[in-house]
C-alpha cells in the first residue's frame, strides 16, 4: 500500500509500466508544485528561562511531508507546538518569531489563535478522546462547539473524517460507543478523525506512533502517505526509521537548534552535519 | 591467513570474560539474602494486614453502632402521622415532625441553589482561569495572588465553627430583616457549603488530564465551551461527589439554624419567615424529659439519614443515567 | 562506546580486507607465472575459489547489517561500496584464474613476446596496489588516479590489438598460441584495470556519498 499509493519521489520515482508502453514517462509527483505553505522565520521559544528553541528557520512546502527529529529535549516538540500557536498555552511559556501561513503570519495581531489552530490541526504523542463522548461525538465535538448544528452535515463530515482516517470500517456499527472503549492504535485514528473534521490545511503529528505497537503503527505511517495528498504534513518522531519511511524533508534539531534540514534521503544517505551523522547512525555522546 | 574470523572470537572472548568472578559471588550472596528476606517480608504482609483490619473494624464499630442504635430507636415511631403532623402538645406523643422535614428540605435546597453554582464555578476559576498563561508579568502575579488569597480564605471558612457563621447570618439577615427566616438559614448554611464545594471541584478539575484540554485547543474550541464541555462534563462525578457532601454536612447543621430560621412547630410560611428543621426538632426533642420526646427525636434522626442517604443515592443515579454508562479508568 | 552495527563492520572491513591481499596475490602470481612458465595453476584457482566464498560472506553478512540494524549515512554507504568492492576483487581472482588457465591451454610459450603484456601488467600492478591502498586510506582521490592509469591501459590495449592484427596478416605462419594467449591475458588485465578503478569509485562513494565525477 505504501509503495503503490504513495507519491514519495524517492521510492516510486518510475512507476512500473503495465500495458501502454507510450506513457513510460516519469511520474512527476504531486511536491512538484513547489508552493511554500509554511515559512517559519527566526522562531525562538522558552519556557520560563529555558530557551527550548534558538532563532529556528525553515520552510514547507504544500503537500509534504515534514519530519522533525532530534535527540529528547532538543526542541522539536516544542517547535512543533509554536506553529498552532499551541505552545504558549503552557504556563510560563514564550515565543517569538513570524511562521507565515499563505502569507499571513500567525503570530500577527490581526489572527485569532482560535482560528489558527483550525487550519493547523494537530495529533498528540498519547491518543486523547475525550473520554465522555461517543466515537461520533468524538469526532463532531470540534464541529459542534464551533457552532455547526446541521446534523446532516455533521454526520457526513464524521463519516468522512473517520474514512480519511480509516477507521470507518472498523466502529461503522459502534458510533455511539464511548471513543475510550478503542485499541490504542484505533484511539489515535479517532483522534486523526477528529482533527480531519476540522478540514485542517496542515497536520501537526507529535510523535504520533510512540504510544502504539508497530501495526497500529505502520497503519498510521500509511495514512500518513494517503493525507498528504489534501494536507501539509509535520511530523515529530523519536523513530528515525520512521522520519526515514514517511517524510520528504527532514529537520534535525539540537539543543534547540536547527542543524540541518534537507531532502529525507541526502539526511539518511548523506548528510551534510557531522552532528547529524551522528544522531542518525547511533553515535551520539 | 584468514583474519575474517577475528572478528566474531574476539567477540564471544569479551562476551564470555563480562561476568567477572566478583560478579557471580556477589549474585550467589544478593540472592541468598533475598530468600531470607522474602519469608520475613511475607510475616510482615501478614501481620500488615491483620493489622489494616483491625483499625477498619474499629473504625466502623462506633459508625455501625449509632447507625444501628438510631434505627433501633427511630423505626419504632415511624408512621405516616409522624412523617406529616406538626408536633403536638409538649409531652403528649401525638403529631409528628412534618414541618421539620418540609423545613429542612427547603432550607437545604435553598442553601444549595446558592453555594452549589458558586462553590463549582469558583473551583472553575482556581483550577482553569486563575493559573492561565496567556498574561504575563504582573498581571499574572495579581491573579496568583488573588487566587491563592481565595484559597486561604476556604480554608478559614472550612475551619470556621458553624455557630459563628450562624451569628453573621443573624447580623446580616435577620437583624437586617427584623425576622428570623429561610433565607437567613439558607444564606448560613450555603456560607458553609461554598468552601468545601469549591476545594472538590479545584481539587477535581485538575484531575482532567492536560491532554484533553490540549486536545480542545487543537480544535479551535473556545475556552469557556472547553471548560464547560469537555473539562467540567470530565470532573462531574467528582464534583457531584463534591456538592453531594457539603450538602450532607449542611443538612445536619445545627449551631446556625438556632441563629437564622429559629425553628417552629408550624408549618412553612414564608421564605421571610421562621422555619422548623430536622436538626432543629432532634435538638428540642431531646432536650424535653419525655419518653415519647425522646422516641420522636430518634425517628427524625432516622429521617434526616435516609433523606441524605436518598439524596446521595439518587444525585449518583441521575448523573449515571445521563452520561455514559461506562466510567473509564483510563482516562 | 562501540555500537552493536560497529562489531558487523568491523568483521566486513577485515574480510575485506583479507580479500584484498588475497586478490592482489592471486593476480601477481598469475603475471608472475606467464612471466616465468612456472604455472601454479591450483594455487591460484584455490585462491579465487578462497575469493569467491568470501565475497559471498561479505554479501550475507551487508544484508543481514541492514535487516538488523538499518544503518544510515556512511555506516550504508560503506556496507553497500563493501559489497560491490568485494564482487571486485573476487573478479580478480576470476581473472588470474582465466590467466592460468590460457597459460595451462596455449602451454608452451616460452619462445612468446612478452614484452606488450609486461608493459601492461606493470600498470596494472600498480592500479591494484593503488586501489586496495585507497581503501585502508580512505583516499577519495586515489579514484581520479586510478581513471589517469585506466585510460593508459585502454591506450595499450588498443595499440596492441591493432598490432597483434597487423602482425597476424604480415605474418600468417606465425605463431598463433602466442597471438591469442598475449591477446586474451591483455583483455583480463585491462577488465582487472576497470575493477580497480570500481574499487576507487566505491571508496570515493563511501567518502563522499557522490558517485565518483568520472562516470
Amino acid at each position: 500500500m505504501r509503495l503503490s499509493s504513495s507519491s514519495n519521489e524517492e521510492v516510486t520515482r518510475y512507476s512500473p509500466q503495465t500495458s501502454d508502453n507510450d506513457k513510460r514517462v516519469v511520474v512527476a509527483p504531486a511536491t512538484t508544485q513547489t508552493k511554500i505553505k509554511l515559512s517559519i522565520q527566526n522562531v525562538n521559544a522558552w519556557f520560563g528561562k529555558k530557551h527550548a528553541v534558538k532563532g529556528v528557520s525553515l520552510e514547507v512546502k504544500e503537500n509534504s511531508v515534514t519530519a522533525f527529529i532530534g535527540p529528547s529535549g532538543c526542541g522539536k516538540t516544542t517547535l512543533l507546538r509554536c506553529i498552532n500557536r499551541m505552545h504558549e498555552m503552557t504556563p510560563n511559556a514564550k515565543a517569538e518569531g513570524r511562521v507565515i501561513l499563505d502569507g499571513v503570519d500567525v503570530y500577527d495581531k490581526s489572527s485569532d489563535p482560535a482560528m489558527v489552530k483550525r487550519r493547523i490541526g494537530m495529533v498528540f504523542q498519547k491518543p486523547n478522546p475525550f473520554p465522555t463522548m461517543s466515537i461520533h461525538d468524538n469526532v463532531a465535538a470540534g464541529l459542534k462547539l464551533n457552532g455547526i448544528r446541521d446534523k446532516k452535515l455533521i454526520n457526513e463530515v464524521v463519516e468522512q473524517s473517520l474514512k480519511g482516517a480509516a477507521l470507518w470500517d472498523e466502529v461503522r456499527n459502534d458510533l455511539h460507543m464511548p471513543g475510550m472503549g478503542l485499541s490504542g492504535g484505533q484511539q489515535q485514528r479517532l483522534c486523526l478523525a477528529r482533527a480531519l473534521a476540522m478540514q485542517p490545511e496542515i497536520l501537526l503529528m507529535d510523535e504520533p506512533t510512540s504510544a502504539l505497537d508497530p501495526i497500529a503503527s505502520s497503519k498510521i505511517e500509511d495514512l500518513v502517505q494517503q493525507l498528504k495528498e489534501h494536507l501539509t504534513i509535520i511530523i515529530v518522531t523519536h523513530n528515525m526509521q520512521q522520519a526515514a519511511r514517511v517524510s520528504e524533508q527532514t529537520a534535525f534539531m539540537y539543543l534547540g537548534e536547527l542543524i540541518e534540514y534537507n531532502p529525507t534521503r541526502d539526511i539518511f544517505k548523506n548528510p551534510q552535519k557531522e552532528l547529524t551523522e551522528k544522531y542518525i547512525s547511533g553515535r551520539f555522546g | 591467513m584468514s583474519s575474517s574470523n577475528n572478528p566474531s572470537s574476539r567477540k564471544e572472548k569479551s562476551s564470555g570474560e563480562r561476568p567477572s568472578k566478583a560478579g557471580n559471588n556477589f549474585r550467589q550472596t544478593f540472592q541468598e539474602i533475598s530468600i531470607k528476606h522474602a519469608s520475613r517480608r511475607r510475616i510482615t504482609n501478614k501481620i500488615v494486614s491483620i493489622i489494616a483490619i483491625v483499625f477498619v473494624i474499629g473504625a466502623i464499630i462506633p459508625l455501625a453502632s449509632i447507625l444501628f442504635e438510631v434505627i433501633k430507636n427511630g423505626v419504632a415511631v415511624l408512621s405516616v402521622q409522624f412523617l406529616t403532623q406538626p408536633p403536638g402538645a409538649i409531652g403528649s406523643d401525638a403529631g409528628g415532625i412534618g414541618p421539620a422535614i418540609q423545613g429542612t428540605l427547603i432550607t437545604v435546597g435553598l442553601a444549595s441553589l446558592i453555594g452549589a453554582p458558586i462553590g463549582v464555578l469558583s473551583g472553575v476559576y482556581l483550577s482553569e482561569f486563575a493559573t492561565t498563561s496567556s498574561v504575563k508579568g504582573p498581571k499574572q502575579r495579581a491573579i496568583s495572588f488573588f487566587a491563592n488569597t481565595i484559597r486561604l480564605f476556604n480554608d478559614v471558612l472550612t475551619g470556621l465553627p458553624s455557630i459563628v457563621i450562624g451569628i453573621v447570618g443573624y447580623v446580616a439577615i435577620v437583624l437586617a430583616l427584623n425576622s428570623f427566616s429561610v433565607w437567613a438559614g439558607a444564606f448560613a448554611l450555603s456560607i458553609i457549603m461554598i468552601p468545601i464545594v469549591s476545594r472538590v471541584s479545584e481539587e477535581t478539575l485538575k484531575l482532567v488530564p492536560n491532554s484533553l484540554r490540549e486536545a480542545g485547543y487543537s480544535l479551535g474550541i473556545s475556552k469557556t465551551k472547553i471548560t464547560l464541555f469537555i473539562v467540567l462534563k470530565n470532573a462531574k462525578d467528582g464534583v457531584l461527589t463534591g456538592v453531594i457532601l457539603a450538602i450532607s454536612r449542611i443538612a445536619g447543621e445545627t449551631a446556625p439554624l438556632i441563629m437564622t430560621i429559629l425553628g417552629t412547630s408550624l408549618f412553612f410560611t414564608s421564605l421571610t419567615g421562621p422555619v422548623d428543621a430536622l436538626p432543629l426538632r432532634i435538638w428540642r426533642l431531646a432536650s424535653q424529659p419525655y419518653e415519647s420526646a425522646h422516641g420522636f427525636g430518634w425517628g427524625a434522626a432516622l429521617v434526616l439519614i435516609l433523606i441524605i442517604l436518598a439524596l446521595s443515592a439518587s444525585i449518583r443515579l441521575i448523573a449515571r443515567g445521563k452520561g455514559i454508562r461506562v466510567r473509564t479508568e483510563t482516562i | 562506546m562501540p555500537r552493536l552495527l560497529d562489531l558487523g563492520l568491523d568483521r566486513i572491513r577485515n574480510i575485506v580486507t583479507d580479500m584484498a591481499k588475497l586478490s592482489e596475490g592471486s593476480v601477481f602470481s598469475a603475471l608472475e607465472a606467464y612471466e616465468s612458465n612456472n604455472i601454479a595453476k591450483k594455487h591460484i584457482f584455490e585462491l579465487s575459489e578462497k575469493l569467491r566464498t568470501l565475497q559471498d560472506e561479505v554479501t550475507d553478512l551487508a544484508v543481514e547489517l541492514i535487516a538488523r540494524y538499518q544503518p544510515v549515512a556512511t555506516d550504508l554507504r560503506f556496507i553497500k561500496s563493501c559489497m560491490e568492492i568485494a564482487y571486485g576483487y573476487s573478479r580478480f581472482g576470476r581473472y588470474s584464474y582465466d590467466i592460468v588457465d590460457v597459460l595451462e591451454t596455449l602451454t608452451p610459450l616460452t619462445d612468446c613476446d612478452k614484452n606488450a603484456v609486461s608493459e601492461m601488467a606493470m600498470t596494472v600492478r600498480k592500479m591494484i596496489l593503488l586501489s586496495v591502498n585507497a581503501l585502508e586510506s580512505r583516499d577519495k582521490m586515489a579514484a581520479q588516479d586510478l581513471y589517469q592509469m585506466d585510460d593508459t591501459v585502454d591506450t595499450l590495449y588498443r595499440k596492441y590489438l591493432r598490432e597483434l592484427v597487423s602482425n597476424l596478416t604480415k605474418d600468417s605462419s606465425g605463431k598463433p598460441r602466442c597471438y591469442i594467449s598475449n591477446l586474451l591475458i591483455l583483455r583480463y588485465l585491462e577488465r582487472i584495470a576497470d575493477h580497480a578503478c570500481y574499487v576507487g569509485d566505491s571508496v570515493y562513494y563511501i567518502i563522499t556519498g557522490a558517485s565518483s565525477p568520472r562516470r
